[in-house]
């Protein structure tokens, strides 16, 4: 490895430890270490302007992909750091005006401050069920929200029933953690922006875990993460990998288009509901008792591992995992593999031969465990449960081979901790609406 | 990069931290013979014997459940016909073991879909699946190796999923399938499971016997009652992949109507129910074939866990073949790895 190299590694992973930590300390000391440095690291280039012109941008909160990279397949490349604040609003009663106009008044400076991509910022802010139920009217049925609950026999998840989550995530560090300063009042500028407002007077921002949450996703950050509980030291994550279980994820054609996701109709057209689960990773089995044979075949289908269609951590899949094409054969694959795939599995849950499910999910070493925050936006919760009800494979233990949890997926190495089930709005409603904005 | 070394290096220190606290060797482990060269394709006598330590029992739900633990050993997984030698790793402490049974009929409940996350202090030690198992002392129960942080007490929250793949019949018709949870103690320490009984037996070892269930334990163990004690009346005991099959035909209107033919596997010597295959039967009265399915697994409390086919009758002079589709997705403790794998379809004929 080459120096610069090095140094690159050692200041990505303190980058990513800030964001983890985070806080006016560890934002001064990312901006200051960057300062340090005279390389070419992504924090020492100036973060992109946003724009004073607000209806320039996207009426749908989840329109990033247009504002993502993409890669030499046309897959789009989420941003590397996140962070999610599970908030409460503090009044009592119904929302007032003047508490919709501090909050859409400190998102728009945060758009002012930086421009609507990866390297600037992205954000979306949702609300719970719980956070309708302070309104005498209840929601539209043309939004599909109920409480969280537990999906599947064998989890026991707490339930998020804060009133808001806000999603934030950049290519910068620095980036994030200023914005989310600013939005808690602690900063007055963001990006060499002054803040019009900030949401500390009217939500109760969280310091730490659970409330807020933190992670990483993308090409080597899991590998050079991995000193936390639940990887083992033997395990070898793949430097190139962009997640702790050592394949690429979210193919294009393997993803719901935003299109497909969007409320089409009422009072929250435009919008898209969010689903966030934490998840516990327990990376012992998997990467010691297990082959990567065996690992394709858990995670895709035993037909990619038998033709060795993935090579290392699914790079030349392209833009389609092909795992819709083992769907047919999964009862066959039960029986004579004795296992079935995760992504096989998935692949049953489509509407129009399109899933109906966008991930956007992300690892994380909060409580210094290893961790998947699985985000997804969906038209309705109701789409994303059953996409988990495929995924879980309860209906295939009829097969003596296939348990819950053993052979069956990646289900020996994920615990669901949390689930939460949030509504965002299209942006002109994303400030505190009432349940029949006009 | 974890917290403390974070702020380390934001507060321009060099400190790496303390030095990890690594696990004493296992003697006891460390002196295990190796796997005997020459196994038999049947249940043989194990090079070893362990005894365990019984930790603590709870219930909740429909579900009993107990831990205890041992040394950590060698133990083979099967997925379909591939049978995986699972070696001990540098960082096992222990092999802990769940059981889990009925409290009101003390029927052991396979598959019953169990995880278990062992904490300290509130701090999460490990947590993992563990796997279903069946050794000779124990015969079935869910079991896997884990590092653990020393000597301390720890709690075991045991997570049962409930019941997949299985039906229920009579009195246990819709009980286990709710998930449930059970905090139990475990009290670990080096010195104590030192006190736990180890013996080489380099005189039976490899020989076609097993080493007797731990009868005397205050808790169930999976053992299949014999054809005696099976309601209904025996049509024949089979015999294959050195299993032993009991065919039992029983009218009983907790089963679908008719005849219910129930096949209840279990182990030569001990007696122990096999669960988790695949079993097909086909039944030919004359030139014709009156039954040809596929027989599902039931739990039942008087047959227990077994494999049920329902026909209008079985007549005297019906001809019965069983066909064990997939060996019994079981892991398997030392001495069992090499049984129950391949087999022959069987006939019994009705008299």
């Amino acid at each position: 490895m080459r120096p610069s190299e090095s140094r690159g590694i050692d200041r990505r992973e303190f980058v990513k430890s800030a964001v983890a930590i985070g806080g006016m300390s560890a934002l001064s000391a990312c901006l200051g270490r960057s300062g340090d440095e005279n390389d070419d690291d992504e924090d020492d280039v100036s973060i992109p302007a946003g724009t004073d012109d607000p209806t320039s941008l996207p009426d749908r909160q989840h329109a990033w992909n247009g504002a993502l990279p993409s890669d030499d397949h046309g897959n789009h490349v989420l941003a590397s750091h996140h962070v999610l604040l599970y908030a409460d609003y503090v009044g009592d009663g119904a929302p007032t005006a003047d508490e919709r106009e501090t909050v859409e008044s400190a998102l728009q400076s945060l758009e002012r401050a930086f421009e609507w991509s990866s390297e600037g910022l992205l954000f979306t802010v949702g609300y719970s069920p719980r956070y309708f139920d302070r309104f005498d009217e209840p929601l539209p049925d043309s939004v599909d929200l109920p409480e969280p609950a537990a999906l599947t026999s064998f989890e026991d998840p707490d339930l998020d029933t804060n009133d808001v989550v806000v999603h934030l995530a950049s290519d910068s560090g620095a980036a994030l953690l200023e914005a989310e300063e600013a939005l808690k009042g602690n900063t007055d500028t963001v990006n060499g922006v002054e803040m019009d407002a900030h949401l500390g007077g009217v939500l109760d921002l969280p310091e730490e875990f659970p409330g807020r949450r933190t992670g990483f996703v993308g090409d080597g950050l899991p590998a050079e993460n991995n000193d936390v509980s639940g990887i083992p030291d033997e395990a070898d994550v793949p430097e190139e990998s962009p997640l702790y279980m050592g394949f690429k994820s979210g193919f294009d054609k393997n993803q719901a288009t935003e299109d497909g996701v969007t409320i089409p109709e009422g009072p929250f057209a435009g919008g898209t509901t969010q689903h966030v689960s934490r998840i516990r990773l327990r990376l012992d089995d998997w990467y010691v008792e297990q082959d990567q044979e065996e690992r394709v075949s858990e995670m895709f289908c035993p037909a990619h591992a038998e033709e060795g269609t993935v090579e290392g951590v699914g790079e030349n899949l392209g833009d389609d995992s092909g795992a819709g094409d083992c769907v047919e054969t999964i009862e066959e694959d039960a029986r004579s593999a004795g296992r079935v795939g995760h992504a096989q599995k998935t692949a049953r849950a489509r509407r129009d031969g399109r899933p109906v499910i966008l991930r956007r999910d992300f690892d994380s070493t909060d409580r210094g465990e290893a961790g998947l925050h699985f985000l997804a936006v969906q038209e309705g919760i109701s789409d994303f449960v059953a996409t988990k009800t495929a995924m879980a494979g309860e209906d295939l233990t009829d097969t003596p081979t296939i348990r819950q949890r053993v052979n069956n997926g990646i289900q020996e190495y994920t615990f669901v901790k949390r689930r939460g089930n949030f509504l965002l709005p299209p942006r002109t409603h994303r400030a505190l609406p009432t349940p029949r904005p006009e | 990069m974890n917290r403390r070394t974070f702020l380390a290096a934001a507060a321009g220190t060099t400190s790496a931290g303390l030095a990890g606290c690594f696990g004493l060797l296992e003697t006891r482990t460390a002196g295990q013979p190796p796997v005997l060269s020459d196994r038999p394709d049947a249940v043989y006598h194990p090079t070893h014997v362990e005894g365990m330590k019984m930790e603590a029992m709870g219930r909740s739900g429909d579900f009993a459940a107990a831990v205890m633990y041992s040394y950590p050993h060698r133990f083979w997984t099967v997925s379909g016909s591939t049978v995986t030698k699972q070696s001990i790793q540098s960082d096992d402490a222990a092999h802990i073991m769940v059981a889990v049974w009925d409290p009101e009929t003390e029927v052991v409940v396979p598959d019953a879909g169990v995880s278990i996350a062992v904490t300290k202090d509130d701090e999460v030690v490990s947590e993992e699946v563990i796997y279903p198992m069946l050794s000779q002392p124990m015969g079935f129960h869910y079991g896997a190796n884990f590092g653990l942080d020393g000597t301390a007490n720890y709690t075991v929250e045991v997570d049962i999923g409930g019941l997949s793949g299985v039906e229920t019949t009579g009195s246990f018709d819709g009980r286990f399938t709710e998930s449930t949870s059970i905090d139990l103690d475990l009290s670990y320490s080096e010195a104590e499971k030192e006190n736990i009984s180890y013996e080489n037996t380099p005189d039976r070892a490899g020989d076609q016997t097993a080493v007797s269930a731990m009868t005397m334990m205050d808790m169930p163990l999976g053992i299949a009652p014999s054809a005696d004690e099976l309601p209904g009346a025996t049509v024949g005991t089979a015999s294959t992949g050195d299993a032993e099959f009991v065919v039992q035909a029983v009218e009983a209107d907790r089963f679908a109507g008719g005849t219910h033919v129930a096949v209840s596997p279990r182990t030569p010597y001990n007696g122990m129910l096999i669960p988790r295959l695949g079993l097909e039967m086909t039944v030919a009265r004359d030139d014709e074939t009156v039954f040809d399915e596929e027989l599902g697994a039931v739990l039942d409390p008087e047959f227990g866990y077994h494999y049920g086919g329902d026909l209008d009758a079985l007549e005297s002079g019906d001809e019965i073949e069983l066909r064990v589709t997939i060996p019994p997705q079981v892991a398997r403790h030392e001495g069992y790895e090499t049984a129950f794998l391949s087999f022959e379809p069987m006939t019994l004929s009705v008299a």
